[in-house]
């Protein structure tokens, strides 16, 4: 199962080139039940990765475009009445799909933004009174553009604290590049990839997350970053414990990619950066964009063992 | 930076920084201020609160003139300590409402402790003192809330670390006030008016005296080397009185002049110290023919010693009195004696007369005095505290009359007689006997111990001093005023909370008398710690008062402190945590000496990675002991028994390392 899990990763490796890190990432925050943030420029690829683990893994697969116009309805889908039967039927939304890319969703109003946000975090929706559960496995892809902030409502802090994770794909290496240019056209290789991991199996391997061992001496490490986070001068404000949480199951499912029953420091200085670069402000930053770079100091600043 | 804000807590240590400084201040200002003060802060935290604005230019200078005006009407003045201070203090009030940024909030804190400072020109003793400390912390508490960030919430946190700064400075603030140099001020500034000061004045009418022995505050302690003398020796002069107008003595300038007095002294010295409490006069205590060699005071013709500053804070000084003093034995000049013999033309018939009377019956000046003391012995005369009031012919009304008076009437009316016989005299004023402070050893002098007694100059033997109170109540010299008051009961009858009135009480007796040895050993040695004592003091620990020997001292200390705290420093870490821990530090110190050691932030397979190509021949031992630390540390929940094979691991890895580092492999560079 585990070779099923590395045999995704080459997959997706192959119509990503180049990302791998990222695309280790992105499946680390799905075993680790995770949604993810991905703040890149347009063409990234963003929208490709989030294809390419959608086939692989066998999940349906919805795109969201969100635009300042976009109402909860539309995410989570309405009742209509029914002529024949003289009855509402419920038209499901989007979100009931498996993996959902909701992409540029800073551009939708706080309203629609919250729906999303709060379907991840229940796992389920309510419309017009009646609960109804989400698929299980259930994902959520979120991106948004870090340029022309003009007409967006930017996610607020508490938002953000949602996504367990926040990656930049940023530009391919020059190697990479070229291989992209001079193979085929991503849509072929995207058709071409098949599903490796049924549902059962993720389920399966999610499970087996919360099993991976984290000893002591590793939580003690868990413990001193985010303990740093909030002494230190540096940080406006410290890590939550959500933010512990998803850093110690982040390394885990880490770990597990890295086919290790244990976590050892090198895991989790691996996810740092994608769990707490967004959760993170600098004191004398007020924009917020230098979490990436106060990740990099925490590390530096705690001793691992 | 116009952009940053001043932070919730910095902004709340700043405004309590505020109360604290302008407290001890409050007292001497009208009460607007406080209202003003009140109305500054509720305006600057609604600024912070974002519900009003800042107030805008026209309003602002406004504020200014109103100030000024406002500084000018209560204090008569722009200029002089007072109004400068109080103008400095609502300034500092104003600042909160153009306090925008970090920048500003500086501005204010650093005025802040200037304030602190200005309130030691008032006051300087210990309650104050230790309050100013209090203002101290708060105002670097406030200096550190600025620094935090605005979303930290922990005001506590920032008084606390205030509060360690503040003692970590405590030895250098005591090194700078040992060694830093007392240099002489460039200017001197009037030192607030103190006109409101009990104390002798520089006249004597009836009752001046008997009232100023109503207040209990203290005047001036004194020590001396060796033994106190008796009090019947404990004639503490100040004033000299020489002119009589019919009512009232007062000084005759052309007495005073500085010119040298015969003086002729022999016998046992006594030397003393006094540290006089402020008056903001300039005369000072001395016993009768002192010499003084302190720089600040000058003695002058009439054997009183003047500071050349009013008192506007305590003052010390010491001087030595002799055993046998021998005053102007020589003789007095013309202008001296008319001016001694000067009497009002038309006051007190009936007493010229008795003199007249007196100097027919007694051929010597010293028969005259004597039985002029006799006279007060022998006749019912009443030592009182409360003289009936006097009229016109006060001397007259006084000897055949009321026959009741405080000591200024018996020194009046017996040299009024004297002169009226042909007899040089004056008046002196002053102060008698004392407390004795057994705790401390010194005397303790309040103002009801204030005298008035005579001198009169007899040919052959000079100046001579004379007591006609002494031979009324002679209690009053030998056990002090409120012996003499007891059958009376109005000793300190107007002042019912001062704690000498409570000397019966054993206990409350002894708090006052420790509290009162603190506070003069806080003048003695702190206070009065001037170039002189600070030269002493040298000389008696170095054996040395040069400067520069003082430098080379002071600098090599200050090396030596910083060469131990470098050897602290360089000192190999204390290891400390778990077996693994342990381990890891001692490997690392190893490592170091090799250029290897663990880098910031690096975990152990990173660094076994890194070991691995830096010393391809080790790589053995480095995967044996790291893959058993990395199984001991994370593989299992709590550490198991691969604990013990750590050790052996560690061992072999260290015995394996090699002296110095092998030169990098070359394909190892990354």
């Amino acid at each position: 199962m585990k070779d099923a899990l590395s045999a995704a990763q080459d997959a997706i490796d192959k119509v990503l080139l180049g990302k791998s890190q990222s695309i280790k990432l992105a499946l680390a925050c799905i075993l680790a039940k995770g949604h993810l943030l991905i703040e890149d420029l347009p063409g990234m690829g963003k929208t490709t990765l989030s294809q390419a683990l959608a086939r692989v893994l066998g999940m349906s697969y919805q795109r969201i475009q969100f635009t300042s116009d976009l109402l909860p309805g539309d995410i989570l889908g309405t009742s209509v009445f029914d002529r024949n039967s003289a009855q509402f039927v419920f038209h499901p939304g989007p979100i009931f799909a498996e993996l959902i890319l909701a992409d540029e969703i800073n551009r939708a109003t706080p309203k629609s933004q919250s729906a999303l946000l709060e379907a991840m975090e229940e796992g389920q929706v309510t419309v017009d009174g009646a609960t109804r559960q989400l698929p299980d496995p259930f994902f959520v892809i979120a991106t948004q553009n870090p340029v022309s902030q003009s007409g967006t409502f930017a996610l607020p802090e508490s938002q953000l604290d949602r996504f367990l994770m926040r990656l930049s794909l940023g530009y391919p290496s020059e190697a990479a590049e070229k291989n992209l240019l001079m193979g085929a056209e991503r849509r072929t290789r995207l058709d071409a990839v098949e599903p490796l991991l049924g549902h059962e199996q993720l389920r399966a391997l999610q499970a087996q997350v919360p099993q991976v061992t984290a000893s002591e001496a590793l939580i003690d490490y868990i413990l001193r970053l985010v303990n740093h986070t909030r002494n230190s001068d540096s940080c406006a404000w410290g890590l939550s414990p959500r933010a512990s949480l998803g850093l110690l199951a982040a390394a885990r499912a880490w770990a597990m990619l890295e086919q290790r029953h244990y976590v050892i420091p090198e895991d989790v200085q691996a996810v740092l950066p994608a769990v707490v670069s967004h959760r993170l402000r600098a004191t004398n930053d007020p924009t917020g964009h230098g979490g990436d770079s106060l990740a990099r100091w925490l590390l530096n600043e705690v001793s691992p063992v | 930076m116009s952009a940053a804000l001043i932070p919730r807590n910095a902004l709340a240590w700043l405004l309590s920084a505020q109360v604290v400084v302008l407290l001890p201040h409050l007292t001497r200002l009208p009460w607007w201020v406080a209202v003003l003060w009140l109305g500054c802060a509720a305006w600057r935290v609604q600024i912070q609160r974002m519900r009003w604005g800042y107030p805008g230019r026209i309003l602002r200078t406004a504020g200014l003139l109103l100030t000024g005006v406002a500084v000018f009407f209560s204090q008569g003045t722009l200029i002089g300590l007072d109004a400068t201070v109080m103008l400095l203090l609502l300034l500092f009030m104003l600042k909160l409402l153009e306090m925008r940024n970090p920048r500003d909030a500086l501005v204010v804190i650093y005025l802040g402790f200037f304030i602190l400072a200005t309130a030691f020109l008032f006051d300087q003793g210990i309650p104050l003192t230790l309050y100013q400390c209090v203002g101290a912390v708060v105002l670097v508490a406030a200096l550190i809330g600025l620094q935090q960030s605005p979303a930290r919430n922990d005001p506590w946190r920032a008084l606390r670390s205030a509060a360690a700064m503040l003692l970590q400075a405590l030895p250098l603030m005591l090194l700078m006030f040992l060694f830093f140099p007392r240099l002489a001020p460039l200017w001197t500034i009037n030192l607030p008016s103190t006109e409101s000061r009990t104390g002798l004045s520089d006249t004597m009418g009836p009752a001046d005296i008997a009232n100023l022995a109503q207040s209990p505050e203290l005047a001036f302690r004194a020590s001396f080397e060796g033994d106190i003398p008796p009090p019947s020796r404990l004639y503490w002069r100040a004033l000299t009185l020489s002119r009589f107008d019919g009512r009232v003595w007062s000084q005759d300038r052309l007495l005073e002049r500085r010119q040298p007095l015969a003086v002729e002294r022999s016998g046992a010295t006594l030397d003393y110290q006094v540290i006089a409490q402020p008056t903001g006069r300039n005369w000072l205590y001395s016993l009768p023919g002192s010499v003084s060699d302190s720089p600040e005071l000058r003695a002058l013709r009439d054997d009183t010693l003047r500071a050349k500053r009013p008192l506007s804070s305590t003052f010390g000084y010491t001087a030595t009195a002799f055993e046998r003093v021998q005053r102007q034995r020589d003789g007095l000049t013309e202008d001296e004696r008319q001016r001694l013999l000067q009497l009002p033309e038309d006051s007190d018939p009936r007493s010229r007369a008795w003199a007249e009377e007196l100097r027919q019956r007694h051929a010597s000046d010293a028969e005259l005095v004597n039985a002029l003391l006799r006279h007060f012995n022998q006749q019912p005369f009443h030592y009182t505290l409360r003289p009936p009031t006097l009229g016109r012919h006060s001397n007259d009304e006084f000897l055949f009359d009321t026959r009741r008076g405080f000591c200024e009437h018996y020194a009046g009316a017996m040299t009024f007689v004297l002169r009226a016989a042909g007899i040089p005299a004056r008046v002196v004023t002053g102060y008698q006997g004392g407390e004795l402070n057994p705790r401390g050893g010194y005397l303790l002098v309040h103002q009801f111990d204030a005298h008035a007694w005579i001198e009169a100059w007899l040919p052959g033997q000079g100046w001579q001093s004379f007591d006609p109170t002494f031979q009324v109540a002679p209690s009053r010299i030998e056990r002090g005023l409120e012996e003499a008051m007891r059958e009376e009961g109005s000793f300190l009858a107007d002042a019912p909370l001062a704690g000498s009135r409570y000397r019966d009480i054993g206990w409350v007796n002894n708090l006052r008398l420790t509290w009162d040895d603190i506070n003069y050993q806080w003048q003695l040695r702190v206070l009065n710690f001037q170039s002189e004592e600070q030269l002493a003091l040298f000389k008696r620990w170095l054996g040395t008062a040069d400067w520069r020997r003082i430098g080379v001292l002071v600098l090599s200390l200050v090396g030596l402190v910083m060469v131990v705290q470098a050897l602290i420093w360089l000192r190999p870490r204390r290891l400390s945590g778990s077996p693994a821990q342990l381990a890891w530090q001692q490997l690392d110190q190893r490592l170091c000496k090799l250029g290897l050691g663990v880098r910031a932030g690096e975990g152990p397979r990173d660094w076994q990675q890194r070991l691995r190509q830096a010393l391809p021949q080790q790589r053995a031992a480095i995967d044996g002991f790291f893959d058993r630390f990395v199984e001991q540390s994370y593989a299992q929940r709590q550490p198991g028994e691969a604990q013990a094979q750590l050790k052996p691991a560690l061992q072999t890895l260290l015995r394996s390392l090699p002296r110095r580092r092998p030169p990098a492999p070359s394909q190892a560079l990354d």
